[in-house]
């Protein structure tokens, strides 16, 4: 090799370096670390001299309220996104894909929400769904003669209700996404199932919906992945209440690790956390990979 | 031969009247929660619980000039523009540098660092907060900008390298490059001379999606910055909320002005900003 390929080898390696070093340094190498604190003594009161515990913070895991609260809201939080982001967002846009006279503006206005901030949203719809006087909701549903709700502070609804506000904020996301699809179907053949005399239905089954499978998966795997991570939302709406009702795993690793100071039990969790995704994107790609050779 | 004049004329004849009132109506209540919040910027609390919906008695602008003030608003907004301006710079070359030296190298290597910037797509390295926050303690970084703008670059350079990637493989000519080293030119000449201007629709959409992920990100705000003076914007709405009063509608111009650099932002470039979303998660 002379040394003008060797210099130009060394000068590919040299753009690759500091997009590296900050993945590495900030992303990579703090995760991996947690595999290690996952199975020593470091908590607050420790922090240095750590010991090898074994497998202790696993085994207070299954034990711990907090900790399996949150990742059953968490997963629950993460399917109900999934399934009403992309089934409403796929509706919207076939919808707003027809020739309407308003269509542009009503694009605008479903996306909208997704460019505010999911904490500044939380604290809104805070407002709008509280129990004291001035809650635009149930202002509303007192003036149908109907009872008050009390959407955040009754344990068996106030996950039901964060996500309500997360669809009202995401599903125009969803949507955008979805009519860039669209729009790259080739219109003839709408034209050719037109003279085959198939229906609108049996179009969209048909036609749409198989070339669809490349959006469909990436709505579908971001929702999923950004719904296992759920946290501003939940810090401005309840906090993890009432009780621990809406914690999920972000809120819970935090609270265990950084308010109760047990870094290795937050570490712990987090390693479990790290499969838990893992296996469900797994399962899902392989899932809609299955289903995308099934239309085909 | 028959058939093409029916079809034309049946899809022609029934304009979607009905889909369109029942999509107005929805677009309507959708947007419902925003509109309240503008007009209740301008209300005492108890013309807010008296008329929630309607417009307000009058246009005083006196708890946007508290909020202001209370917020050190100009403050807060230059720290956030800080951070996100050099956030979204940082990621956009240094990932743009990254993707060229891998798309153009397929050493195994080569092929083994791109996969490791892939598998940032899925793993959740926000379960590394207590060692990342240990690291930015022992930097030194602790309380200052810096510290989010690294963490946001070693965190948002995967998907831009991901959608650099795929670009440069498809649509930048390898040849324009040969010829430009059979000329002399060194590696970091011909990417910024040829290879990065052909990038500019990629840099587009990676700088929109970057600029909404960072400017709205609170988590890493909330653990690396403590002082006031290094707040952003979403820190003060957060630390002013939580000293709730009586007087709730004085809160509302604070949500306002937390969300209105975007808004403003989103107004006037919203078709490029819905380009940008989709082509940064459809593209690649």
């Amino acid at each position: 090799m002379n040394q003008r390929t060797w210099k130009r080898e060394l000068n590919y390696s040299l753009f690759i370096a500091p997009a590296l070093l900050f993945y590495v340094l900030f992303s990579v190498y703090p995760f991996l670390s947690m595999f290690y604190y996952s199975v020593t003594d470091y908590t607050v009161r420790k922090i240095t001299n750590l010991s090898f515990v074994g497998l202790d913070n696993y085994k207070h895991l299954f034990g711990s309220d907090l900790l399996r609260t949150g990742l059953k809201n968490s997963i629950l939080y993460a399917v109900l996104m999934t399934v009403f982001q992309t089934s409403l967002g796929l509706v919207l846009a076939v919808f707003l894909d027809r020739k309407l006279a308003t269509r542009n503006l009503l694009r605008s206005v479903f996306f909208m929400p997704a460019v505010f901030s999911p904490l500044i949203v939380g604290f809104l719809w805070g407002y709008l769904m509280s129990t004291s006087d001035y809650g635009l909701i149930n202002q509303g549903l007192e003036a149908l003669g109907l009872g008050k709700i009390n959407f955040l502070g009754d344990k068996d609804i106030a996950l039901y209700s964060i996500v309500f506000t997360q669809l009202w904020q995401w599903t125009g996301w969803a949507m955008v996404i979805f009519l860039a699809n669209l729009q790259s179907i080739p219109k003839d053949l709408y034209e050719a199932a037109d003279i085959d005399g198939a229906s609108g239905w049996k179009q969209f089954w048909r036609v749409t919906l198989p070339l669809m499978q490349p959006s469909v998966n990436v709505v579908a795997v971001t929702a999923m992945i950004g719904g296992l991570k759920v946290f501003d939302i939940i810090l401005a709406l309840t906090d993890g209440g009432p009780g621990n009702a809406t914690q999920t795993i972000m809120t819970a690793y935090i609270k265990t690790s950084f308010n109760e100071g047990f870094y290795n039990r937050g570490a712990a969790f987090g390693v479990v956390f790290f499969g838990i995704v893992m296996a469900i994107t797994l399962i899902m790609m392989r899932y809609l990979s299955k289903w995308g050779e099934k239309i085909r | 031969m028959t058939t093409r004049p029916y079809s034309a004329k049946r899809r022609l004849r029934r304009y979607p009247w009905i889909l369109e009132a029942i999509l107005i109506l929805l677009a309507a209540v959708v947007f419902v929660p925003v509109y309240y919040l503008i007009v209740t910027t301008f209300k005492s609390p108890e013309e807010a619980a008296l008329h929630p919906l309607s417009l307000p008695a009058g246009l005083d602008f006196g708890n946007y000039a508290a909020a202001w003030e209370a917020m050190v608003y100009p403050r807060v907004l230059a720290n956030t523009a800080i951070v996100t301006i050099a956030s979204v710079i940082g990621i956009v070359v240094f990932s743009a540098m990254a993707a060229y030296g891998l798309a153009r190298r397929s050493h195994t290597l080569h092929r083994a660092i791109f996969y490791l910037f892939l598998a940032g797509l899925m793993v959740p390295f926000q379960m590394g907060l207590v060692s990342l926050y240990k690291l930015i303690n022992a930097l030194g970084l602790m309380d200052s900008l810096l510290a989010v703008i690294f963490v946001n670059i070693g965190s948002g350079c995967t998907i831009a390298i991901f959608l650099f990637h795929s670009f440069i493989q498809s649509s930048v000519p390898l040849e324009l490059e040969e010829s430009a080293f059979m000329d002399g030119c060194s590696v970091p000449k011909t990417f910024w001379l040829i290879a990065f201007p052909l990038l500019k629709p990629v840099i587009a959409t990676v700088a929109i999606v970057s600029t909404l992920n960072v400017w709205n990100d609170f988590m890493n705000p909330l653990l690396f910055l403590q002082s006031r003076e290094h707040n952003v914007i979403l820190l003060e709405v957060f630390r002013n909320i939580g000293q709730f009063s009586v007087d709730w509608t004085s809160l509302f111009p604070m949500l306002m002005l937390g969300v209105a650099p975007l808004m403003a932002f989103y107004l006037f470039m919203q078709k490029y900003m819905i380009k940008g979303v989709a082509a940064g998660a459809l593209k690649g």
